[in-house]
């Protein structure tokens, strides 16, 4: 519901869409997701030519497919949310059922590529780089596989406001990716 | 504050959704037709962290609506994100003396 105004002693975060709650969330998980982002820039400038070789063995178009997925994933449960607010609820469990399919394809893509770098023996032990790399990416994938569960429970009850705070969550999650994917396979 | 014209509204999402896929084709594109085993130019860096600036406002401001949260929260989420990639930036900019 954009553009309402909630009254519930949340302050500040009345102002935002969804429950507030979710939003005490997403600030932590942003958070969390920047200090392990940090933690990358870090390492890659402690040790260059390690991270260098590990971004090597990285899959731009993979990388770069999963981005146009979850891009588009999180416009069609933005929709969900604008046709529910219009009161349409069968337009709006369409394109959230379409967001959640997009998330499993996401997921099935980093599968193909853990699948990869296993096959070429490259483990999350392997270096303080593949560590970083499997800790990052499988914590985001963790909050897709969690994202697509949530909009699955937020479509079947579609309220307005169940169904903002559950896209908030999936925005949240491609929010991270979106600073992720650059910083860890397109900046070498 | 006025509820937004469903039509405009979703007219918006089309917009933010054509702007962070053409960003992300765009630097997918730059990054394949990069020399391999090459380390990113000051350039690179910047344009790359401002392209990921300007992906993480579409999705925060459209997609999460945050445009109609206030300015408080606007300022707050960009000085976060602002925080983030100005810290990793640094790293990249120390990096580059190295």
């Amino acid at each position: 519901m954009s553009g309402s105004t909630r009254e519930g002693g949340w302050g500040a975060l009345s102002d935002l869409p969804g429950n507030p709650i979710m939003w005490v969330l997403i600030i932590g998980e942003m958070l969390v997701f920047g200090a392990l982002l940090i933690g990358f820039a870090v390492v890659r400038l402690l040790h260059p030519q390690m991270v260098l070789a590990g971004q090597s063995a990285l899959s731009i178009p993979l990388g770069g497919l999963n981005t146009l997925i979850l891009v588009t994933s999180g416009w069609l449960a933005a929709h969900a949310v604008r046709l529910r607010s219009d009161g349409d609820i069968g337009g709006s469990r369409l394109r959230l059922a379409g967001a959640g399919a997009l998330g499993l394809a996401f997921l099935a893509v980093k599968g193909v590529e853990y699948a990869d770098k296993a096959a070429r023996g490259l483990g999350i032990e392997t270096d303080a780089f593949w560590t970083l790399f499997y800790l990052t990416t499988g914590f985001h994938a963790a909050h897709v596989a969690m994202g697509v569960i949530l909009l699955g429970i937020v479509g079947w009850k579609n309220t307005s406001e169940n169904l903002e705070t559950g896209a908030a969550f999936w925005h949240m999650v491609d929010l991270v990716w979106l600073i992720l994917f650059p910083l860890v396979y397109l900046l070498r | 504050m006025s509820i937004e014209d469903t039509g405009a509204w979703g007219r918006r999402l089309n917009r933010a959704w054509i702007i962070l896929a053409g960003i992300t084709i765009l630097s997918v594109g730059v990054a394949l037709l990069s020399p391999p085993g090459q380390r990113a130019g000051l350039v690179s860096v910047l344009a790359a962290l401002a392209a990921s600036f300007v992906k993480a406002r579409q999705v925060l401001d459209h997609f999460l609506d945050l445009r109609r949260a206030g300015p408080g929260w606007r300022g707050g989420f960009n000085a976060l994100l602002a925080l983030i990639l100005g810290i990793c930036l640094a790293c990249y900019l120390a990096a580059l003396g190295r």
